[in-house]
């Protein structure tokens, strides 16, 4: 791709007689009566890449006719719809394969919420299909079938709330879909943060971006599923293949070919960089690139078509600007473009200091020479989402995935969990697969669940690894779950970073624990040993007793010596939420507490941070591990963090990198969250072994604590309040979980 | 107005952050001020989140003084900030517990926001009080009633009812609305008079809620109101509910409402006649 300069674009600006404004059929809008576009009123929020709640009255679709700079607009939507129409908003539509109708996502009002609309083109009617009119369904793009898919914030779990997104506060969005006549409206198994903009590939799947956050993650990758909602896979961003922060509004430009816009996840109005993402080895035939030979996030790539755009956050300089979305007209290696694109910073702080709007307009775009060619734009209106008004051919309706003799649950597993290209295991050093539930603070519960940035989490099952390296689990289906991979010691050997949900009826058989992606994995659960052993984790049990009782999590003995082996994993299911207040401090309280109480010495180290600039200690603490409140100097008040949490846990080193403080004394990390086995506060205890049943031997070579200490104040640590105290760190050592919620009380 | 002051050691800030900070990062006081400055709701939340979890004493006024804010979105940030603070939540939420029984409707309607933002399940009986005071403007009465429906507790239920009774439609509506997302609510009584209330956007809400909870009593009145109601969001939302319902009595009013003359509402009742019974 060469790189143009930015006068050569700003010229380009000022080029009428571009390709698409010109009489040559042979462009590539040659074979293009006409265009359908949507014009919203110009704004300055929905920066976010998951905001689709914004609402000013004033939207219409439109028809350009023909495709150039002087085209006659004649409007489609919905002025003429009715007075109920007025004051509509319209976020996205879809053109029907036949090219015979529209569906939207329209709000009527302030108080109303997005609803999905169908427009006839033929004459004109509007009507609205049923979905919850308290709940917003948007995004909608047609299926083959005569279906529509579409997100939305209505919830497919009957009683529970939508998650919240830990940022932005987003009630999220996750994927339905309903029959173009109304009927059958399912919605798809969500997770915790968004999942938005879909679209559809010529293989029947739909491609769609998602808000992965987990821990230190957070960004929007794209990510294929089944036009059923099943079998959701990965397709581009993750793990350090991509080229930005996020990636949404993807389009097929060919089989394992996408255009997207690549960009930060706020503060960008959803624009960015044009970005052609090839998800396989790329070839050529006729004029036509494409990349769907061994797809796998593994093997895909990306070119940016608009060099000098920030793929960041950063405002973009004049001429440059931003855009906001593409629509391919061919499949060349250099693809023309229908695209959305405004000029100067396209970024909400620098528009709202200087009091103007982006004003997107439709541009035909030239990726090879990088020039743009006007053809539409409205100094007071977003013009977007342009499109050949012209019927295209439907993919394969696929059939479904899901299972009946699955009852409403969903199964999980893998053929062999040794087969990964993250981690390498020890032969036989895997027990079992624990398995997490995820949730958010949207039942009412704590707006954050500790100090560490993790989502709620509580333990739904272990799974035990059978010696061909396989598990399965039923699951409930629609919860966001996470894996670790657990020795025998109950202690994580490796977390794997990402929620997936499954579908009642959905199995989600993987080959291992992340295999190679550009291997050839032949999936057969059939032929596991798990097959025949597949663990039941919490499947049949409802949201609100997916908790631990007190009194098992304050029973020091609910795992002992003599136990067999189902009744270890019997007794250690019951540990579900790791309260810190019930399952953590209680086990401090007597036998950690005597020696570590917080007076300074061997026992409980000190440390202050100090800001070396002004000489001023800014914190000072000393290793404790009682619940006392940690008072704060000047004595506003008690901290409501217990100090064996602020021990535990530590303070943010970043932060203290970050504003030149210095750390004086003796401080350690105390636990890492997720990685109990790297956390030192379990290799000090040296917990003694769990699975497949208790036994004394120890975790690690090293003397243990109650060794070292001499006996001196420090009883052994049950099995039971070891194992208590893993989960808590491997669930992220939060302070608070499910069992703190009010909503349980 | 006022605004709150935070007299706080450093040092708050950081106890108040975290062990291995994750999301949330790359903020500063300086871009939280610009953000500030440049006045957009956007720029403003992004930067707020993005100081979750930093030690930042210089942060803390700019927020506080966000919790003031005209818009509720900054409030909202502004809150949800101050409850990734628990010492601070403390001291904040005391002051506002006193706004709400002591201030004017600016400062309760700040207070109920917040107090919402940060889930202080505590404070309800504060909020009820508040809900109660004779001088409380309904912008006040609407964050109260935004606060319940954010922490979705059924202990809020007497604040949803005294708002159902208000004499503003905008609180009458979001009291029906907000008793739909209480967990663990049963039933929808209190919500059914609002069917034939003045106000057509409270007869919508009331009507989607009475059948998204079941309300099976009021199916009578729904059949009334899918057919003979001036106002097309009403007569839809009716024949969602009545699909809701599922009473096979409904069938002759969602008939006649599959020639409803507006397009919102006749593939509401036409999918509505195949749910019933």
């Amino acid at each position: 791709v060469k790189h143009a300069k930015n006068i050569a674009i700003g010229a380009a600006l000022f080029t009428l007689a571009g390709i698409g404004c010109s009489d040559d059929s042979s462009g590539p809008l040659g074979n293009v009566d006409a265009l359908i576009i949507l014009q919203r009123p110009k704004r300055n929020d929905g920066g976010d890449i998951f905001q689709y709640t914004s609402y000013i009255p004033g939207a219409r679709l439109i028809k350009l006719e023909p495709p150039t700079a002087d085209g006659k607009i004649t409007e489609l939507c919905c002025s003429n719809a009715g007075a109920e129409f007025q004051q509509m908003d319209i976020m996205a539509y879809d053109l029907s394969f036949d090219a015979k109708s529209v569906v939207f996502s329209g709000r009527l009002s302030t108080q109303q919420s997005f609803g999905l609309f169908l427009l006839n083109l033929e004459d004109g009617s509007v009507t609205q299909l049923a979905t919850d009119p308290a709940r917003d369904f948007v995004s909608p793009m047609f299926l083959p079938g005569d279906k529509i898919l579409f997100v939305a914030n209505a919830v497919v779990e009957n009683g529970a709330p939508q998650f919240q997104d830990e940022y932005e506060r987003g009630t999220t969005t996750q994927v339905g879909r309903i029959n173009v006549d109304g009927t059958g409206i399912e919605l798809g198994a969500r997770n915790l943060s968004h999942r938005a903009h879909p679209s559809l590939a010529s293989d029947g799947r739909v491609m769609m971006t998602e808000w992965r956050h987990l821990g230190g993650v957070n960004e929007g990758d794209l990510i294929f599923m089944n036009s059923d909602m099943t079998s959701q896979r990965e397709a581009y961003g993750r793990e350090g293949t991509g080229f930005s922060n996020s990636y949404l509004k993807a389009r097929e430009i060919s089989p394992g070919r996408f255009i997207t816009i690549a960009t930060a996840r706020d503060r960008t109005l959803q624009a960015g960089v044009l970005l052609d993402v090839r998800l396989g080895f790329a070839s050529t035939s006729d004029g036509v690139l494409r990349a769907d030979d061994q797809m796998s996030e593994a093997h895909a790539s990306s070119v940016s078509l608009t060099p000098d755009v920030p793929s960041d956050r950063e405002p973009s300089a004049n001429t440059i600007g931003r855009y906001y979305d593409a629509f391919p007209l061919n499949a060349k290696e250099h693809p023309d473009l229908l695209v959305s694109w405004a000029d100067g910073p396209v970024e909400s702080g620098v528009l709202g200091e200087a009091g103007v709007d982006a004003v997107f307009g439709v541009y035909l775009y030239d990726s090879e020479h990088q020039q743009r060619h006007p053809i539409l734009l409205d100094q007071d209106m977003w013009t977007v989402f342009a499109r050949p008004l012209q019927a295209r051919t439907a993919p394969p309706v696929a059939s479904s995935a899901i299972d009946p003799k699955l009852a409403g649950t969903g199964l999980i597993g893998s053929m062999n969990v040794y087969d990964s290209t993250l981690h390498t295991f020890n032969p036989g050093e895997v027990f079992g697969v624990r398995i997490m539930e995820g949730f958010s603070s949207e039942g009412g519960g704590p707006r954050m669940f500790g100090t560490t940035m993790f989502e709620g989490h509580a333990n739904i099952g272990l799974a035990r690894v059978q010696t061909d390296g396989s598990w399965m689990a039923n699951v409930p289906a629609n919860i966001p779950v996470h894996l670790q991979a657990v020795d025998v010691y109950g202690m994580s050997l490796f977390n794997e970073p990402v929620w997936i949900s499954v579908r009642g009826g959905e199995s989600r058989v993987c080959g291992g624990c992340h295999e190679d992606r550009a291997k050839t994995t032949v999936i057969d659960p059939g032929l596991t040993m798990a097959f025949h052993d597949i663990k039941s984790a919490m499947s049949a049990t409802p949201r609100q007793q997916r908790i631990a009782t007190d009194v098992d999590l304050g029973n020091a003995n609910l795992i002992t010596t003599g136990m067999t082996p189902q009744q270890t994993l019997d007794a250690t299911d019951k540990l579900v939420g790791m309260a810190w207040d019930k399952a953590v401090q209680p086990m401090f309280n007597g036998r950690c507490t005597g020696c570590h109480d917080g007076t300074p010495g061997p026992a409980n180290p000190s440390y202050q941070i100090v800001d070396p600039v002004t000489n001023t200690v800014v914190f000072a603490f000393t290793f404790n591990l009682t619940a006392t409140p940690v008072m704060i100097p000047g004595t506003e008040g008690p901290q409501t963090y217990p100090a064996s949490y602020v021990s535990i846990a530590g303070v943010d080193m970043e932060a203290v990198e970050r504003l030149h403080l210095m750390i004086t004394g003796d401080y350690k990390t105390y636990a890492e969250p997720m990685n109990s086995r790297g956390s030192l506060i379990i290799q000090k205890i040296n917990p003694m072994q769990v699975y497949p049943a208790p036994t004394t031997q120890r975790a690690f070579t090293t003397t243990a604590h109650s060794v070292d200490a001499g006996g001196v104040g420090y009883p052994e640590l049950t099995q039971a309040e070891s194992l208590r105290l893993i989960l808590a760190i491997d669930n992220g050592l939060n302070y608070y979980a499910r069992e703190n919620s009010a909503q349980h009380d | 107005m006022t605004m709150k002051t935070m007299k706080l050691a450093a040092a708050f800030a950081v106890l108040c952050a975290a062990s291995p900070a994750f999301a949330g990062k790359g903020g500063s006081a300086g871009l939280i001020a610009d953000a500030i400055h440049s006045g957009s709701t956007d720029a403003i939340i992004a930067e707020v989140e993005r100081t979750e979890a930093l030690m930042c004493p210089d942060c803390v006024q700019l927020v506080t003084n966000l919790l003031e804010d005209n818009r509720y979105a900054v409030r909202e940030v502004a809150a949800w900030w101050f409850a990734k603070r628990p010492g601070l939540n403390v001291l904040m939420t005391s002051q506002m517990l006193d706004d709400l029984k002591f201030g004017d409707a600016v400062h309760v309607r700040n207070a109920a926001d917040y107090l919402g933002g940060v889930v202080s399940h505590a404070s309800i009986p504060a909020l009820t009080d508040a809900m109660n005071r004779g001088n409380v403007s309904a912008d006040a009465k609407l964050a109260i009633v935004r606060a319940i429906r954010v922490m979705t507790n059924k202990a809020g239920n007497p604040i949803l009812v005294k708002g159902m009774s208000d004499g503003d439609a905008g609180v009458r509506a979001a009291s029906a609305a907000a008793w739909r997302e209480i967990q663990g609510q049963v039933g929808a009584v209190p919500v059914v008079g609002l069917l034939n209330d003045g106000d057509a956007n409270v007869r919508a809400q009331a009507a989607q809620v009475v059948g998204a909870m079941g309300e099976v009593n009021a199916h009578g009145t729904l059949e009334v109101l899918v057919v003979s109601d001036a106002d097309p969001v009403v007569r839809r939302n009716a024949a969602w509910a009545l699909g809701q319902l599922g009473q096979s009595a409904s069938r002759a009013a969602l008939s006649a409402a599959t020639l409803d003359k507006s397009g919102l509402v006749r593939n509401y009742a036409k999918v509505a006649l195949t749910q019933l019974h």
